[in-house]
């Protein structure tokens, strides 16, 4: 693979995947319903691992925030309104997914990719729960609830779904080239 | 299970075809007017300051002939959230970094409840703030298409390609998501009509059963990742085989043109944005 061919890689790879960020979010199926007063766990930060995890911190961070620029534009809460909460927090979930991954990826496969979809989605409750506070959108302990009762579960799917896709994706291409 | 035509909900950033000022405007200017105003609001925390911002927005949401009914129609489902956030930042956040040179006023204290005026001030002023953004957000993207907001971001980018930022990579990264979401939600589609017809229940569940509710997501999800990651591959090979080779040299149809009136607003837009943030421990109230 010589440059340009990865170059084309990265490209496409991070359009598609920012595609099914803005998918989820525009079709509400990446929110999934929990009995919270916040109402909703999301999905929508996954691609923006898998970018990273498949592709590097670059496609990661774009990914990111193409997602952020959209949950920015498409939000209709007031917190969600600021750049500093919806935009500058994802770009980082791709690049902690990657940093992760990388780290454990020698140790053992399956691993990484728990740790690093585990890190991703953290980053994203973390850091945007963190501006909120920061940024006078929600007191301290709101947070906290918020990070517990909407984090666990979200951790949860994103490992799922994460280890579901790259597993069932490499196992394709590893049969593609068995055929050639 | 209602809800298989997807396509039908994806309203992001619709392009309102009209010929206001603000349609004839060159993207880069708009973009940056955004920016500078969008600045200016969020450091602002005084009531005069936000009358006077809510103010602009609302001349300028006129100015492009874009109805306030529209840009507030995508709020409607989510105002009992709203509400509910807005209470529960009045009654558990009476100190806030509010600058103001009103007294502060104690209407309560009970327990962990704590409601001041400080803590009022915010709430007010943040959803003034919102409404701003929200008139603002629709203002750029219902007046330019896609494509150009896309061109205004790449040529805004070039001169940082010298620091070794892909502008046009980045703005053709923005095109082919814009491009795909409604290749991939009719995928979506068809997807959501397979597992239904082999009795997968989709969208049941609801709110008390979230493993349910999370698993019959996934039989959507996963498939959908596996099918653009296929149409990625599929993307490639036909780029590699025209020889595409990143953005250096490359020319394109469309060319921008600044006029002195995208001029002119950028320069007011600049000074207001300078003087509301200059003056922002100014303002009386």
């Amino acid at each position: 693979m010589n440059g340009t061919d990865k170059l084309v890689r990265r490209v496409v790879t991070a359009g598609v995947l920012a595609a099914i960020a803005i998918l989820l979010g525009a079709t509400r199926l990446g929110f999934i319903p929990v009995p919270t007063p916040a109402g909703n766990a999301t999905i929508m930060h996954v691609p923006a691992i898998l970018g990273g995890i498949m592709e590097g911190p670059a496609v990661g961070g774009v990914i990111g925030l193409v997602f952020g620029i959209f949950s920015f534009f498409q939000a209709t809460i007031p917190m969600f309104k600021d750049p500093f909460v919806a935009i500058l927090p994802r770009i980082f979930i791709g690049i902690t997914a990657w940093l992760a991954y990388v780290a454990l990826r020698r140790l053992n496969e399956y691993l990484a990719l728990v740790v690093s979809a585990a890190v991703g989605t953290l980053t994203n409750t973390v850091l945007v729960l963190g501006m909120a506070v920061w940024r006078g959108y929600m007191a301290p302990g709101v947070a906290l609830t918020v990070g517990i009762t909407h984090g666990l579960p979200e951790i949860v799917v994103a490992v799922i779904i994460v280890v579901a896709v790259v597993s069932a994706w490499k196992g394709l291409a590893r049969r593609r080239h068995a055929r050639l | 299970m209602q809800d298989f035509a997807l396509l039908r909900h994806i309203t992001i950033g619709q392009y309102l075809p009209g010929d206001s000022f603000v349609h004839r405007m060159d993207p880069r200017a708009k973009i940056t007017e955004v920016l500078l105003l969008s600045l200016a609001l969020t450091v602002n925390t005084s009531y005069l300051a936000n009358i006077l911002l809510l103010a602009l927005c609302l001349g300028l949401i006129r100015a492009a002939g874009i109805s306030l009914r529209y840009v507030l129609s995508g709020v409607r489902p989510a105002l009992p959230f709203i509400i509910a956030l807005s209470l529960m930042q009045l009654a558990f956040y009476g100190n806030p970094s509010v600058t103001s040179r009103l007294p502060v006023i104690t209407f309560l204290r009970w327990g962990p409840i704590f409601i001041t005026s400080s803590g009022l001030q915010l709430v007010l002023v943040s959803l003034a703030r919102f409404v701003d953004l929200m008139i603002l957000a629709s203002i750029l993207t219902n007046t330019t298409p896609l494509a150009h907001l896309a061109y205004g971001l790449e040529d805004m980018l070039k001169p940082f390609g010298r620091l070794g930022v892909p502008a046009q990579e980045i703005s053709l990264i923005f095109i082919l998501a814009l491009r795909f979401v409604p290749i991939l939600a009719e995928q979506l589609e068809t997807l959501a009509k397979a597992q239904a017809s082999r009795g997968a229940d989709i969208g049941a569940g609801g709110r008390w059963r979230f493993w349910r509710t999370a698993r019959a997501m996934l039989v959507l999800i996963v498939p959908l990742f596996l099918d653009a990651f296929r149409r990625a591959e599929e993307l490639i090979v036909a780029m590699e085989a025209r020889c595409y080779a990143g953005g250096r040299g490359r020319t394109r149809l469309v060319q921008l043109r600044m006029g002195r009136a995208d001029g002119i607003a950028i320069l007011i837009c600049a000074l207001l944005a300078v003087g509301f943030i200059w003056f922002r421990k100014s303002f009386p109230f």
